[in-house]
């Protein structure tokens, strides 16, 4: 190996000789890709999916729409919908469960989506009145509070937005009503300019009464033992 | 003209390529290890992050904590594929850019601050991936975020960039004056 300038000469690859014009454009190249995602230091993205519940009610609604009961009705035995009607049995309309069931045997579609309403609005309900709860801590920070408020309002639409259409047929009062009230309640704890935390988070807490009030209102109404549906006009 | 006139590639010195090829390495046992002990890894980082329920705002009820689990989790496994991606690729990187350095740059000192500042930033930025999925279970998602940024990602891979942009100006230069 040849010294020149004092240092040890490089190995070397006889290759044919670099174009100075193609390693400047591989250069350009690989000094933008490698520049964009260290800037911004790409770390993914997330989507929320459906948890188990969701997936269960989106699977029998759709046999049932589909006209294929004894799919649904499998669906119905074997998923979490089912176990979660269980779980919150003493929160439920007495004979939810058992109802739902009847009804996807007797092959009634609309007794189906009616009783499924009726649970999603229960665990909507439960749902804003624990955020009221949680809210009303006195030892709760704004941020604690804003952050919370988001994160409740969050499950209660995953879990209202699957039957909203159900109410709005049966009473687009309380659809309507439901909807202003949760949006009213996501302006108390949207982040102020620049990030700060909102001026007034417990503000969600009227919003929210309403949201459990309202909803409390079309179970009751809409329970097996009602019969005659709040259709407004 | 001579060999040594010739203008033919120059492998860059062995270093470079052993931490290249080390960190390719890395990055294969990182995603071997990531779908070996998937199972193990999630459990682990679930059970860090319901260990510490103020740090990730839990609020105690299912239905709202399994949306914020679930979210640390998916954040979690990205943080590892990351690693794996940046780590097989930044491998190349370092191979290919030094080798260009130790072609084209003739000042020693230039060519050596460069291929040094290549290597180094190249087989570091990954490791910001690991070290993010790592802190995630203890500090939440944001703060170890903040971690990672400013140990890892912004000193290793500003070293990068600015070694890239020399390296591209000592090319440019290479073009407009060949002798030089």
């Amino acid at each position: 190996m040849t010294r020149r300038n004092g240092r040890a000469e490089p190995a070397r690859i006889f290759l044919r000789p670099p174009s100075v014009l193609a390693v400047l454009t591989a250069l350009a190249t690989i000094t933008v890709t490698v520049t964009s995602p260290a800037a911004a230091h790409h770390v993914g993205s997330y989507v929320p999916r459906d948890n188990a519940v969701t997936t269960n009610f989106k699977q029998v609604k759709f046999s049932v729409q589909a006209k294929k009961y004894d799919v649904a009705l499998q669906l119905f035995d074997a998923g979490a919908l089912r176990a979660e009607m269980r779980a919150h049995a003493a929160a439920l309309p007495p004979g939810l469960e058992d109802g739902t069931r009847a009804a996807l045997t007797a092959g009634d579609g609309p007794e189906v989506e009616r009783r499924l309403m009726i649970f999603f609005a229960a665990l909507s309900r439960d749902l804003a009145l624990e955020a009221d709860r949680q809210i009303a801590r006195p030892e709760a920070t704004a941020e604690v509070r804003a952050a919370t408020g988001r994160k409740f309002l969050e499950a209660i639409w995953r879990y209202y937005n699957l039957v909203d259409f159900a109410v709005a047929t049966r009473d687009n009062k309380t659809s309507v009503a439901v909807r202003l009230a949760f949006d009213e309640a996501e302006s108390y704890v949207k982040p102020a300019a620049g990030g700060a935390a909102p001026p007034d988070p417990a503000g969600i807490r009227e919003p929210l009464q309403r949201i459990a009030q309202a909803l409390s209102t079309l179970i009751d109404a809409s329970s097996p033992s009602s019969t005659t549906p709040r259709r407004n006009s | 003209m001579t060999e040594a006139d010739s203008p033919t590639w120059r492998v860059p010195p062995r270093w470079v390529l052993l931490v290249a090829v080390l960190s390719i390495v890395a990055a294969e046992v990182g995603g071997g290890s990531m779908a070996r002990f998937k199972v193990e890894l999630t459990r682990w980082a679930r059970d860090g992050m319901l260990a510490r329920p103020g740090v990730h705002g839990l609020v105690g009820v299912r239905d709202v904590d399994e949306r914020i689990l679930d979210e640390a989790l998916v954040k979690f496994d990205a943080g590892l594929r990351l690693f794996h991606m940046h780590a097989e690729g930044m491998g190349l990187v370092i191979i290919a850019t030094a080798m260009v350095a130790a072609t084209v740059i003739r000042h020693d000192a230039a060519r050596r601050a460069i291929i040094a500042l290549l290597t180094t930033g190249g087989a570091g930025y990954p490791l910001g991936y690991l070290l993010w999925s790592a802190l995630i279970p203890s500090y939440g998602l944001e703060r170890s975020k903040a971690i990672a940024e400013w140990l890892v990602w912004v000193p290793f891979g500003t070293a990068t960039i600015v070694a890239l942009w020399c390296l591209v100006g000592f090319v440019a230069l290479r073009m407009i004056r060949p002798k030089s």
